[in-house]
């Protein structure tokens, strides 16, 4: 090992120096990444925060390396110690990959190879980069995953990764990037793809391994909340250019950019309350649910005749609960918890058991949904690409709604008016779904959504697709938009933070059961339940440390 | 419009495909009008003769000038395959959509169906039908038909299915949107273009099974000019001219590869996405 | 399922056969034939039941592996067609063989080269490959092999048994143009099922952990890619059998497809029928088979 392998404190273990980033594409070059300037030290950690589109991702691929044939590198330098990496052939970098510099990336169903065991995508990192032979690569493989807190070590070397929980495979990867003691890792976004419990503690396991190694992390991430509670310094990257960088500390208590500012109120605070507790309780609740529960799965065809058993899967059990008119009920929990599920059946789009009562009337099943019903209950779904037919123009997907349950004169001025409404231009009615952004056509979503002027519109995790900065902005929107009107909203998230924010009261559920509903501003007294303590535990807050 | 045809025009293949199915298309409906001989006449005289100016093709064991014999048959060829693969789409959409539709243990019990007629290859399907109805060209074109309905129902259903899921048929259910209004407008448009994209590409195949057909004495009689026909017939004097046996070979060939790439760049040009 | 499957065949053929207006018992005695002498060969063939119940006495004898009698030679129908099976499956295998060979390592080259001139040539190849029926390829590489160049026989079938080396001589031809189409499908297969395995998250993973890409394309790359194979290699086996009737047509290889051909162009029913419920039968249990194989091999599937 030469000197520069673990070169001294004071020189950073990655600089990088004044570089630049495009992109060949047909309309001429895309840049990408422009002068961009950091350095991370040993035993530091430097946050980089941006939104989709900023750049931070294609910094990793220029560190590793692993650049599209498109790429352009117009100058600056990459220091892995006081190794220049753009001066390096392909074959030494692949030397430096999983040995010097290695990653942690942001899905580990996708990241893992589902036909090679975990142990043997653990122990090949052994055998290439420490010369072990693949038995003793196999026995150091074990002691990793202990290491990383996994339970049955010797087990889970054998599994396949379908056979191991998200959780469970972050781990695997995360002791592979550890396995040759790198000088710096690279963490692209590890908790995205993981439910809020679970990416606590793979954060928790990641602090914990860098101060044992001392390693230098570049820890990548959309969530300045996220990225505040485990980096030392944080730059902020935007279109390729980094705004501003500094300490935590001094990022969030004298942010000196506007789009710095911008993020960090972005980033949604159950400190500040964006509504007024003034929704009194009504006798007439506007929606009833009771004992709600919605089952899946059916026998297949010739299960009759091989006797194969079938399995039915609670999507609900039992629900009850109720909304009075104009408030804002929130739904709390992880996927599977069943939020979605509870939605569809109220739209009618899952069938179940139980009693809906809307406006005193009682709704059994898909039947009972007539006109009157689908025009005061509306939704919203997740993924706005998916949810606009793509081959509808916006006027044509606004007038819709207009024509079944409103007024259909002077169609145009009234689509017009909605567009102004979630404040798009007029224009914009003309225009394919894929000519708007994720933003513009989630707007749109709720343009539909309230072209009926409904008295209850569904949610179903509208803002989780969407980056930060553009989510603010939807929900200020729908503030507006239920103050002007007194709509009653069921709000289903998984972000807490939010749904403080923003909810009357809040309803936990897990695993199909409403574990209970509470007010919000008594969601995180020691009384609660169990889960939903643990639930408010593992939420990153990020500013309220800082103010 | 114009915006579709620039898309179909930038790759490769739609390009190339463009071109060679609207020159296809070209000979199908002004060939016989363009030929410079009567593909009928027999002139013993200039029997075998190669390519020359007055025969550009040469000619064929008859002496019928095999440029003109190569456009009059693209109509026996290309049309009935066209049709045969529409009538055929046609036949396995119906299907496939409604099963889509109906869900459940009828859907189930249909696609097994399918599955069990695809496991008879299609040629085999076509000679049966033939050896049915008997041999001629029109029966060879109900043949093919039948025989490529079900491949194309399990596509229909497939893609059906697919644009079931989507959340905006889901969000006209929860509009109450009558199951006719969402099968006509949200779902068709969606599922449309996938169907006319290997609709495209089966038209090379139907040309091929046809042409296949008729080289085997079961689809169009002689002295129809159908290609495959050509082909088979040329088999006993290719030794004397092979320009008899290479000619419709080719003609079948570009008809193909036309189609094929064209249904490669529909596939690309249709996608409202990119 | 299989069982399903073979069922829903013994109807369509029975069905397509049956339908047909030519009378077996005028078939099998002439036009001239009296009336009386029809009558009795009807009530022997039992043609004067119903529909229904001829079919299950057909079905019947099948499932005891008795196929019927053939109308135009008198004799048994299953020995024959086994036999010429026999010769059928030989082709095939060698087929599918040569295929293998080349159309694995083909698709490869052509994704690791990917946008290349190697990969271009192997897409000419591909398409040109799909773009000719058996019978042009057949009959343009009779006239240039056997016609011109000489160098093999134009047609015939000499059993292996017999002797070697002629036998070889004149599979040479007929198992090259069934594998062309073969070899194109598939090439085309691997070569897009690679391609898309090595710009998964996983490459790129198994790629900045520092693996080289031989050993990544060996470990990692190729198994995903090639399994998908077993599943087109079985589906082709449906083009292969249509192939095979052509082929074994013009190079006179006296295999199911020559007996079907002759059965169909001499109406002789139950030959039909026999034929095309072996090749069915043949054709689901090779993608039985191709089920069971991927499932074993891919263990994330749950066979169901």
């Amino acid at each position: 090992m030469t000197n520069t392998e673990h070169p001294s404190p004071a020189t950073p273990v990655l600089t990088i120096e004044n570089y630049s980033l495009d992109y060949e594409t047909a309309n001429g070059p895309f840049h990408a990444l422009k002068n961009i300037d950091l350095a991370i030290s040993r035993g530091e950690i430097l946050g980089l925060v941006g939104e989709s589109g900023s750049g931070k991702t294609s910094l990793a691929w220029s560190i590793m390396r692993y650049l599209p044939k498109n790429a352009r590198e117009p100058g600056g330098r990459i220091l892995l110690g006081s190794d220049n990496l753009l001066e390096k052939a392909e074959r030494e970098m692949e030397t430096f990959r999983g040995r010097r510099i290695s990653m942690v990336f942001q899905d580990p169903s996708t990241s893992l190879n589902p036909t090679l065991s975990l142990g043997k995508q653990l122990a090949e990192v052994l055998v290439r980069h420490r010369g072990l032979s693949w038995q003793q690569a196999w026995t150091e493989g074990e002691a990793r995953l202990a290491h990383v807190g996994l339970k049955t070590p010797a087990q889970m070397m054998h599994r396949m990764p379908h056979e191991a929980s998200g959780g469970e495979k972050q781990r695997v990867v995360i002791a592979s990037a550890f396995a040759c003691n790198p000088e710096c890792i690279i963490f692209d976004e590890p908790t995205t793809a993981l439910d809020v419990i679970t990416s606590r503690q793979i954060l928790d396991l990641f602090v914990e391994l860098q101060a044992e190694t001392g390693v230098a992390s570049l820890y990548i991430s959309h969530d300045l909340a996220l990225v505040a509670r485990t980096a030392g310094r944080v730059a902020v990257i935007k279109r390729g250019e980094i705004v501003e960088q500094g300490t935590v500390r001094d990022i969030f208590t004298n942010p000196q950019q506007d789009y710095t500012r911008e993020l960090i109120n972005a980033v949604p605070d159950p400190a500040r309350r964006l509504v007024n507790d003034d929704v009194a309780p009504t006798e007439k609740p506007l929606v009833e649910v009771e004992k709600v529960s919605v089952h899946f799965g059916r026998k297949p065809f010739l299960s009759a005749l091989t006797g194969r058993k079938t399995e039915r899967v609670t999507g609900n059990n039992a629900i009850s609960l109720s909304i009075s008119p104009g408030e804002i009920l929130g739904i709390v929990g992880e996927s599977g918890s069943g939020k979605s599920t509870l939605a569809k059946a109220m739209t009618g789009l899952n069938r179940f058991e139980g009693k809906i009562r809307f406006e005193g009337r009682e709704i059994r099943n898909l039947g009972d949904m007539d006109n009157a019903y689908r025009k005061d209950v509306q939704i919203i779904f997740q993924h706005p690409d998916a949810s606009l037919n793509p081959r509808q123009k916006i006027f044509e997907i606004l007038s819709r709604p207009l024509k079944l349950f409103g007024d259909a004169s002077d169609l145009e001025r009234q689509v017009g008016d909605m567009l102004e409404q979630v404040r798009l231009p007029r224009t914009h009615a003309n225009r394919y779904p894929h000519q708007l952004s994720g933003g513009e056509k989630q707007r749109v979503a709720i343009a539909r959504a309230f072209a009926s002027k409904p008295k209850l519109v569904i949610c179903d995790e509208i803002t989780s697709a969407l980056d930060v900065s553009v989510q603010a902005s939807v929900v200020e929107l729908l503030l507006e938009l239920q103050k002007a009107s007194g709509t009653a909203y069921l709000f289903i998230t998984h972000d807490l933070n939010l749904i403080r924010q923003i909810a009357h009261r809040i309803a936990v559920m897990y695993r199909g059961d409403l574990i209970e509903v509470v007010k919000a501003s008594e969601i995180d007294s020691p009384d609660r339940a169990e889960y939903t303590r643990r639930l408010i535990e593992a939420v990153p807050r990020a500013a309220a440390q800082y103010q | 419009m114009i915006d579709f045809t620039k898309r179909l025009l930038k790759t490769p293949q739609g390009a190339i495909g463009i071109f060679l199915v609207v020159f296809v298309l070209l000979v199908v409906v002004f060939g016989p009008l363009v030929a410079p001989h009567d593909p009928e006449k027999l002139s013993p005289l200039a029997r075998y003769k190669g390519p020359s100016l007055t025969y550009w093709l040469g000619t064929d064991q008859y002496g019928r000038d095999i440029f003109s014999r190569l456009l009059i048959g693209a109509r026996a060829t290309v049309v009935m395959a066209v049709l045969a693969t529409i009538v055929g789409t046609l036949i396995g959409a119906l299907i496939g959509t409604a099963s889509a539709f109906l869900g459940g243990r009828a859907d189930e019990l249909i696609m097994r169906t399918i599955d069990a007629v695809m496991s008879i290859p299609s040629l085999l399907f076509a000679l049966l039908v033939v050896n049915l109805l008997g041999s001629s060209t029109v029966n060879a074109l109900v043949a093919v038909a039948i025989a490529f309905a079900p491949g194309m129902a399990r596509i229909t259903r497939s893609v059906a299915l697919s644009a079931r899921k989507q959340d905006y048929v889901n969000a006209a259910v929860a509009r109450g949107e009558s199951a006719g209004y969402i099968i006509r407008r949200e779902m068709l448009p969606n599922v449309i273009a996938p169907i006319i994209v290997e609709m495209t590409i089966r038209v090379s195949f139907a040309v091929m099974l046809f042409a296949t057909l008729s080289f085997l004495g079961l689809g169009a009689q002689p002295p129809a000019a159908e290609w495959g026909l050509m082909v088979s017939e040329a088999r006993r004097y290719m030794h004397l001219s092979a320009g008899i046996l290479i000619w419709p070979s080719v003609a079948i060939a570009i008809v193909a590869v036309g189609f094929n790439l064209l249904g490669d760049g529909l596939r690309d040009a249709l996608n409202p996405r990119a | 399922m299989i069982v399903y499957t073979l069922f829903v065949v013994s109807l369509i053929v029975f069905a397509i056969t049956q339908v047909l207006p030519a009378d077996a018992a005028v078939m099998m005695l002439g036009e001239n034939a009296t009336q009386e002498a029809l009558d009795a060969l009807r009530a022997t063939m039992g043609l004067n039941a119903p529909i229904w119940q001829q079919y299950l006495t057909w079905l019947w004898h099948v499932v005891q592996g008795d196929l019927g009698t053939s109308l135009r030679t008198g004799q048994p129908v299953g020995p024959v067609m086994f036999e010429a099976l026999g010769r059928s499956l030989l082709l095939a295998f060698l087929s599918i063989g040569l295929m293998l060979v080349l159309a694995i390592p083909l698709g490869i080259i052509a994704a690791i080269r990917r946008g290349k001139v190697a990969d271009m040539v192997v897409s000419l190849i591909s398409y040109a490959g799909v773009a000719l029926p058996e019978f042009v390829t057949a009959t343009v590489a009779v006239l240039f092999f056997a016609d011109w160049l000489k160098w093999l026989p134009p047609t015939g079938y000499v059993p292996l048994t017999e002797d070697f080396s002629r036998g070889i001589a004149h599979l040479v031809l007929p198992v090259c143009v069934i594998s062309i189409i073969l070899i194109a499908h598939v090439s085309r297969m691997v070569r897009s099922e690679l391609v898309d395995v090595l710009h998964t998250d996983y490459i790129r993973a198994a790629r900045l952990k520092g693996i080289s890409r031989g050993q990544v394309l060996r470990r990692h790359a190729l198994r995903n890619a090639l399994l998908p194979t077993i599943t087109i290699v079985a589906l082709d086996v449906g083009y292969l059998l249509g192939g095979v009737i052509v082929v074994e047509e013009i190079f006179a290889i006296p295999g199911i497809g020559r007996q079907l051909i002759v059965a169909i162009q001499a109406r002789d029913l139950p030959a039909i029928q026999a034929g095309v419920l072996i090749m069915a039968a043949t054709y689901s249990i090779v993608n039985f088979i191709a089920d069971i194989l991927y499932a074993w091999l891919d263990k994330r599937i749950q066979y169901d």
